[in-house]
């Protein structure tokens, strides 16, 4: 090689930010310009955590959220806080090369503070649905260079969704209530992934016509709509049984007079992750439980 | 007329005007039920099952309970603390009692305690006990040789309540963020539907809370002479006192303890009445009883129908009447004793 080429080649390395060895988009549709693949990720979203166990790109976590609590080896990675108030000192002594975050559940202050930090964040919203959760699969599976395990977990995940709708479609479809949070009422509406995977499971969710994603409800609004299958989250604080018998008083009601009354684990079904096959099979089998017989 | 007589056709209007209320707050409601249904439910006649009977029997009938019992003790609290400190500003919540009363029954919370009755009655003892530490903290940074000066004990009672609502967010911290939206919800002051055992509890301590109230009405008007006068005419000025202030921190503590800190609401009662029917605690009392059960009966009604199918917390709503009722008191007082 001579001289000037070498110089000239030396040079664009030298020049900041010119020709970015990675660009990728992310799921809110922004490009995100990388000096390499990512090999130390901080994920402030506990189905993200999920998805990269998932997809057995584990090695570039380096930070996860207190809440990232699955698979049981998240937990040995190192915590930088809640998903409201990560630490940040905590955070840039990992020495991230990416954050990836969400709009519902993080803060903008803390997107801001990354931007400050230099450090580029990776936003997995979207439009939540089902299909949402596949394309965030591969999504991170391009980032991470995992694209073909990324690709199996979908289709996994795709045959087991099917799979249940295909055993619900034609039976008759039970009015559900799904209790996100009792004190106050909080129900699912419309776009919300639990009121899309109730829709999939063969139920038909009475707050659906709500319009935001999570309204708060009153009591009497929820009730009079006259669920038949009621389904109480159970969130991490536990706070499931004593909400329960809340709900048992009500006795005239539909749901309750026929003993459908349940609970389910919420994290299946609120998390964006790969779980939510699981929570779907779940909600199926509380309302049909005669299609899995 | 006299004083029995006028008490009679006081009590008997208000008597009509919270029948009024009570009959509206059944009638209106998210959930659609025929007004011929609710009268059928009501007077047992109606359908032994289904979403209407729970809608009526399950719901809109123990809120209305919980209402009634939560606005009429907040208003006789309030009247009490205002003949005791003989401050026509003073009111559970800018005295601080709520305050401690809420960190009383959050730390009940936090450890644990739910639905059942015992549990109900533990939450109302720690809501008491609160109540009454805030109360007596207020009472002894306000107190001064010349007895309780009124912006003292407003300012200490701003500063007690600052105090147990940071303890209590401390609280929360510790413990558990999972449960801060439901603690926060709390702190708004909501009336839910409450389970019959534990509504029993409710009424029983507002029992003992007006009794301590009521009975001391007339010496209430005598303390209005000042302890010396009240001595004179034979009365007790410090059993008195004493009795008054635990019936009033037992009625904010019990309150608290079940439908959570609501402000305002012994402030614009008690005041509204004594514009109406004049200063007498014998007729003051057991009116701010029934119209104060009205008052937040309409006010909860309110909440849960403006913006349905969702709903507000009716603290909110009687904070928005309550503040500007006592910015206009602070302000035409202030009028008043100005050089």
């Amino acid at each position: 090689m001579t001289g000037l080429p070498r110089a000239l080649a030396l040079c664009l390395l030298l020049v900041p930010g010119s020709a970015p060895a990675l660009t990728v988009m992310d799921q809110t549709g922004r490009a995100l310009d990388l000096p390499a693949a990512p090999r130390r990720i901080v994920s402030l979203v506990p189905g993200v955590t999920e998805i990269l166990f998932a997809i057995g790109a584990q090695d570039a976590l380096v930070g996860v959220t207190d809440f990232c609590d699955y698979p049981a080896a998240a937990r040995r990675k190192a915590r930088v806080g809640d998903m409201l108030a990560p630490n940040l000192e905590t955070l840039v002594s990992l020495k991230p090369d990416l954050v990836v975050a969400t709009r519902s559940g993080n803060r903008e202050e803390t997107f801001d503070q990354l931007k400050r930090l230099g450090l580029p964040v990776y936003l997995v919203d979207e439009p939540p649905s089902i299909a949402g959760v596949l394309r965030l699969v591969g999504g991170l599976g391009q980032l991470t260079g995992r694209q073909d395990a990324a690709a199996a977990v979908t289709a996994g995940l795709e045959r087991r969704i099917a799979s249940v709708r295909e055993r619900v479609a034609d039976r008759p479809r039970p009015r559900v209530l799904y209790v996100l949070w009792p004190e106050p009422l909080i129900v699912p509406g419309r776009g919300s992934l639990i009121s899309e995977l109730i829709a999939s499971a063969g139920g038909e969710s009475v707050t659906a016509d709500q319009a935001q994603g999570y309204p708060r409800m009153s009591l009497e609004a929820a009730v009079g709509r006259a669920p038949e299958v009621i389904i109480l989250a159970r969130h991490g604080g536990g706070t499931g049984p004593a909400a329960r018998e809340q709900w048992r008083r009500l006795e005239s009601l539909p749901a309750i007079r026929s003993g459908r009354l349940y609970a389910a684990d919420g994290d299946l079904l609120h998390r964006y992750g790969p779980r939510v096959a699981d929570g779907l099979e779940l909600l199926a089998r509380l309302i049909h439980p005669e299609a899995f017989r | 007329m006299t004083g029995g007589a006028r008490l009679a056709w006081i009590c008997g209007g208000l008597l009509l005007l919270l029948a009024a209320v009570v009959l509206g707050s059944l009638l209106v409601g998210a959930a659609p039920v025929a007004p011929a249904t609710v009268f059928d439910l009501i007077t047992g006649r109606g359908p032994g099952q289904g979403t209407e009977r729970t809608v009526v029997l399950s719901i809109r009938l123990p809120r209305i309970a919980a209402a009634l019992l939560a606005g009429g003790a907040l208003a006789v609290a309030g009247a009490g603390f205002q003949a005791l400190t003989r401050n026509p500003l003073a009111e559970p919540s800018i005295l601080g009692v709520s305050g401690g009363a809420a960190f009383g029954v959050v730390l009940g919370q936090v450890s644990g305690l739910g639905q059942g009755i015992v549990e109900a009655l533990g939450l109302t003892a720690l809501g008491f006990a609160g109540a009454l530490v805030a109360g007596v903290a207020v009472y002894l940074i306000a107190s001064s040789a010349d007895g309780l000066p009124v912006h003292t004990l407003l300012l200490a009672g701003v500063i007690v309540g600052i105090f147990f609502s940071a303890a209590i967010t401390v609280l929360i911290s510790i413990v558990d963020t999972n449960r801060l939206g439901g603690v926060i919800h709390w702190l708004l002051g909501s009336v839910a539907p409450i389970p019959p055992g534990s509504l029993g509890v409710f009424a029983l301590a507002t029992a003992v809370g007006l009794w301590l109230v009521l009975g001391q009405a007339r010496a209430l008007n005598l303390l209005a002479l000042g302890d010396e006068g009240a001595l004179e005419l034979g009365v007790d000025a410090l059993g008195v006192k004493r009795r008054i202030f635990a019936g009033a921190a037992l009625l904010t503590g019990t309150v608290v303890a079940f439908v959570g800190p609501i402000g305002f609401v012994g402030l614009i009662v008690p005041q509204a009445l004594r514009m109406l029917l004049g200063p007498d605690n014998r007729v003051l009392v057991p009116a701010a009883l029934l119209a104060g059960g009205a008052f937040l009966l309409a006010a909860d009604t309110l909440a849960r129908s403006v913006v349905a199918p969702a709903e507000l917390s009716v603290g909110v709503l009687t904070s928005f009447c309550g503040a500007p009722v006592f910015i206009w008191l602070l302000r035409s007082r202030i009028g008043r004793t100005a050089p």
